[in-house]
């Protein structure tokens, strides 16, 4: 039960902080649930983050069925699940009567430009965070690497899902 | 929920009136294609409600697109609840994001019922390490895309740089968005500087 909660509060964490959502969220993720609460290992988190980037829907949903789903069964699902998007329809329910001038708000502006800012920053973190307990010997460098390269060179050509799924298949026949 | 007073009631009639099951199940094919985040959706999602459906305008969902990327959470539920809620009131934003999840928590439910007992089997955990391996690439790629957006001045390389520090130190990540987004507010200024182009203004 404590640790339901526990899971609740990170949940509702990863929810408010996943600015700009998908990969972002995977530091933040990284942080709660294998650093602080160790709901999960390393190589766990990856999987999962593995899962749901080759299954529809965001990673936070994703990851916070998942985990829901191991520590407490279906009902641990349905609740991280409706945690983690909770604070983000709090706030849009909140926001509906000055929805018209939101986008314009110079304040709003602001805040926007700090934001994509700072997560740039968390995403170059994550790039070494995540990438130093993925990536444990040369293959796997190998692949990472091209993985990033073909991303770039053959970007809005070759669909992200083909390029994760390529190196599963890789991965295969190599680990 | 109190909040429903705001609803602005003709934003729920404009066009024709959808019904609840047409708005989940359409956003539940909404949901069954995201695969690859909330920016892959937003440009489906005007193709099919924008374009063949008609249920909004162009206007609309530019404004809906801009507001949903900023408010945390993932782009593609925030982007659902408020097209339902421009549809159908509250409910309607509780329908479309419910839609938009379906799938993903359905297709979750069953990977871990399912397939999970057998992640340490040789041939699945290779595959699962070849995809968290690329994954790491695929990260890299983001910070890429995200630093080609913005600009070379010296606020986002404060914010950017005080946001590296405040993870190197090993800080919760949260704090790192805490204090970006509150020095960010306090150093940039509209006169300042153009836009940094947005992922809005590339949809379309």
């Amino acid at each position: 039960m404590q640790k339901l909660l526990l899971l609740t509060v990170s949940f509702v964490i990863i929810g408010i902080g996943a600015y700009g959502g998908g990969l972002v969220t995977v530091p933040l993720m990284q942080h709660e649930l294998v650093e602080i609460r160790n709901f999960l290992s390393m190589e766990e988190m990856s999987r999962i983050v593995a899962i749901a980037q080759i299954t529809p829907g965001p990673i936070s949903v994703n990851a916070a069925t998942f985990v829901g789903y191991r520590v407490c069964g279906l009902g641990g699902a349905l609740l991280t699940s409706a945690v983690v998007v909770l604070p983000a329809i709090l706030i849009l329910s909140g926001l509906s009567h000055i929805q018209e001038r939101m986008a314009a708000n110079p304040h709003l502006l602001r805040v926007r430009r700090g934001l994509r800012a700072g997560i740039l920053s968390l995403l170059l973190f994550a790039t070494w965070s995540y990438g130093r307990g993925v990536v444990t010997a040369f293959p796997e460098l190998v692949i990472a690497i091209a993985a990033f390269l073909i991303l770039t060179l053959f970007e809005k050509k070759v669909h992200p899902l083909a390029v994760i799924a390529g190196a599963g298949l890789v991965g295969i026949l190599i680990f | 929920m109190n909040s429903s007073k705001h609803d602005d009631p003709s934003a729920s009639g404009r066009g024709k009136r959808v019904s609840y099951v047409s708005l989940f199940f359409t956003f539940f094919r909404l949901g069954l294609m995201t695969f690859g985040g909330g920016f892959a959706m937003a440009a489906v999602l005007r193709h099919e409600i924008v374009l063949k459906r008609r249920w909004l305008t162009e206007r609309d969902f530019i404004d809906t697109l801009s507001i949903a990327t900023s408010i945390p959470g993932a782009i593609a539920v925030n982007l659902a609840f408020l097209e339902g809620r421009r549809l159908r009131g509250l409910p309607g934003g509780f329908t479309a994001a419910a839609g938009t999840m379906c799938p993903s928590v359905l297709t979750i439910l069953l990977i871990v019922r399912f397939v999970a007992p057998y992640f340490d089997h040789p041939v699945i955990a290779a595959f699962l390490k070849g995809c968290a391996v690329a994954v790491a690439g695929q990260i890299a790629f983001a910070a890429l895309s995200f630093a080609r957006r913005l600009r070379r001045n010296w606020q986002n390389i404060t914010v950017c740089g005080t946001g590296l520090i405040i993870l190197g130190m090993g800080l919760h990540p949260f704090w790192a968005v805490a204090t970006t987004t509150l020095l960010g507010y306090l150093i940039m200024r509209k006169r300042m500087m153009p836009y940094d182009s947005t992922e809005a203004e590339e949809i379309k």
